[in-house]
Parts: C-alpha cells; structure tokens; sequence
C-alpha cells in the first residue's frame, strides 16, 4: 500500500512539474510577447472621387477597392509612417491637415492579436476622434476615414507589425 | 534405505497417528525438511480437521459404517491432491494480487501524469502565438467615441477574405498646416 501510495505521488508530482513549468513558459512568452515593442505603420491616402490615378502601392490593398471605398476614382499616397509601439507609450503621427494620430499598445491578446488605442486631434484638442479601441491580427490594418482634405477624403490606415502581413 | 511401499505405510500411520512418537517426529522432521513435504503435511492438518468437523457435526445424524466410509474415502482423496504440483498456484495467488494492485497503480499514476501533461501541453493552442494567424485575423472595432461628429463604422473584406474595421467620421476640414 506504501508503494502505490509513492508511486502515486511520484506521478501527480511528475505531472504538476511538467504543468508549472508548461505555465511559466506559456507565462514568460506572454510577457516577453507584451512587453516587446511592436513595428507599425500609419498610412496616410487622400482618396478623390474625381476620376485620376490610383497609386499603384494601393492595387495590392484590395479593401481599399471595396465600399465603403469605391467611391473613390482616385488614390494617392500621402505619406507612410514607420513607427515603434511600445506598451503603454503613446506614438504620434502628424496628418496634413493638422491632426495628429495618436496610437497607443494596450496589449497582446491570448490570441496574439493587437489591443491598440487610436486618436485623432488636433494638438491640444479633443474634437474629432476622441478614443478608438481595436484588435487587430499582425499586418491587417483597420481604417480610419472621413476627414475632408483638398477636395478629398483622407483615408489613414493602420496596420500592426506590418512585415507580418498577408496582403 | 526403506521401499516405497514402506514409506507409504509410514506416512499413512503418521496420518492415522499410529506411530510412535520418536517415529512420529523422525517423519515430521523429514516432511518439513522440503517446501512439498511441508504441503503434504499442511494439506494433512486441514484434512485432519475437517474429519474431527465432520464427525462432530454429523455425529449420531448419520450410522457409524456411513461415517468410517465417508472417513476412509476422505482419507485416500488427499493422496491424489498432494502429489499434484497444482495446488502450488493457490498458494501462489495472493502475491499475484499484489502485482496486480501495484501496476494498476502505476499504470493509473502514469495514466494521470499523462492527462496532466496532455492537458497542459495543449493550452498553447489559445496562447499568444505570433506566427499563428489562423486562430484570429482581421481586424474590428472594441470601442469608439466620434465626440462631437457623427460616424460609422464599416467591415470591408481584406486581401485574404479577413474583415478590416473602417472607422468612418463625418466632418468639417481644418484649416491646413
């Protein structure tokens, strides 16, 4: 009765060591994982309805050709911001028109994607996009849009550690 | 050196406990000298006390030729049992059992172990993955406040059939930097 009885504890032992250290792996990769700073990409599109060019960078970007989007004739790239989040700092990206956008890494979610903090303001102020809250899976970017600029709309599109991307 | 047939007549008295005592013990001592000898000897005892029940049970129940009968056959029925090395495995089963119990137990603390692991190494399937996009793709809208403007928010169909989340703001242009 001795023997099983050490045999017994001999097994839940074996087993509740292979169990904790499974669990500060999977807890260290989680940290490791949140505390990483994580590439990003702001992209700026001044979208037109009038007839014109599409930048050819933008063919590849197929939602960009979907509604609500496909009103637009005409394309052009603004600029490309390359920038690093980092958890719980906030990364700014100046817009033309004044604005800036302000992203923030909230957290890496249990299934790896993205928790990100948006803003759009103008310096100081709080008036046109207070607080946007996404997930979003490495390299798919979401979209922010509406904002008039030189007879156009500006199209921003941010994508979380975008070398990851399928598109 | 005693023939077989001399032997067997001995053994029978020392059964019957016709020997004298020096005799008695001289067979005694032989029969324990051997693991068989020491069955025989056992199988003998109980034989011995299931006559004494016998006869004490059945004693004025049934006639006294019946009963010498039934006596004399139990007393030949041992000959046959104890020369067979089959009822050694009897003796054998106990430790059997033992054997049994004990790899039962290790075959249930492995089995538990196993659970343990399996169940464990499985948890990484919903952990932070960064290579694995098949769990989640896309992207979508947790929460938003247009402020003072209206808006919509919009799923548009990616690349690779995902939905992107568009954010859609009505509004006045500023004025240009």
């Amino acid at each position: 009765m001795s023997l099983i009885r050490h045999l017994l504890v001999i097994a839940v032992l074996f087993g509740a060591s292979a169990a904790s250290a499974q669990g500060s792996s999977l807890a260290r990769s989680d940290r490791a994982a949140a505390t990483s700073k994580v590439p990003a990409e702001v992209l700026v599109v001044l979208a037109k309805e009038e007839p014109g060019d599409v930048d050819p960078e933008l063919k590849k970007l197929t939602a960009l050709r979907r509604p609500p989007f496909n009103s637009f004739r005409s394309m052009k790239i603004l600029s490309r911001s390359k920038l690093t989040l980092t958890p719980g700092k906030d990364a700014l990206v100046s817009l033309p028109n004044g604005r800036r956008v302000k992203l923030t890494l909230l957290r890496v979610m249990p299934d790896g994607r993205y928790k990100v903090k948006a803003a759009i303001n103008r310096p100081n102020k709080s008036d046109y996009l207070p607080l946007l809250q996404v997930v979003a899976s490495a390299g798919d970017p979401f979209f922010v849009a509406g904002q008039t600029y030189q007879g156009g709309t500006l199209v921003v599109g941010v994508t979380v550690d975008p070398k990851k991307t399928a598109q | 050196m005693e023939s077989q047939k001399t032997e067997d007549e001995k053994l029978q008295m020392f059964f019957d406990g016709e020997l004298a005592p020096e005799e008695e013990a001289a067979v005694r001592r032989s029969l324990e000298g051997s693991p068989e000898g020491t069955a025989q000897l056992h199988e003998w005892e109980q034989l011995r006390e299931a006559m004494k029940s016998v006869s004490e049970d059945w004693a004025g129940e049934i006639d006294s030729d019946a009963l010498f009968a039934r006596i004399e056959s139990e007393i030949t029925a041992p000959v046959i049992p104890i020369e067979r090395p089959a009822r050694q495995p009897a003796a054998r089963a106990v430790p059997g059992g033992r054997e049994r119990r004990v790899w039962g137990a290790v075959a249930t603390g492995f089995a538990a172990a196993a659970a343990i692991f399996l169940a464990v190494v499985a948890w990484p399937d919903v952990a932070p993955q960064g290579d694995d996009r098949a769990v989640a793709r896309g992207s979508e809208v947790l929460e938003v406040d247009f402020g003072s403007n209206t808006g919509t928010i919009f799923e548009v169909e990616g690349g690779a059939g995902e939905s992107l989340a568009v954010v859609w703001i009505d509004d006045e242009e500023v004025g240009l930097p």
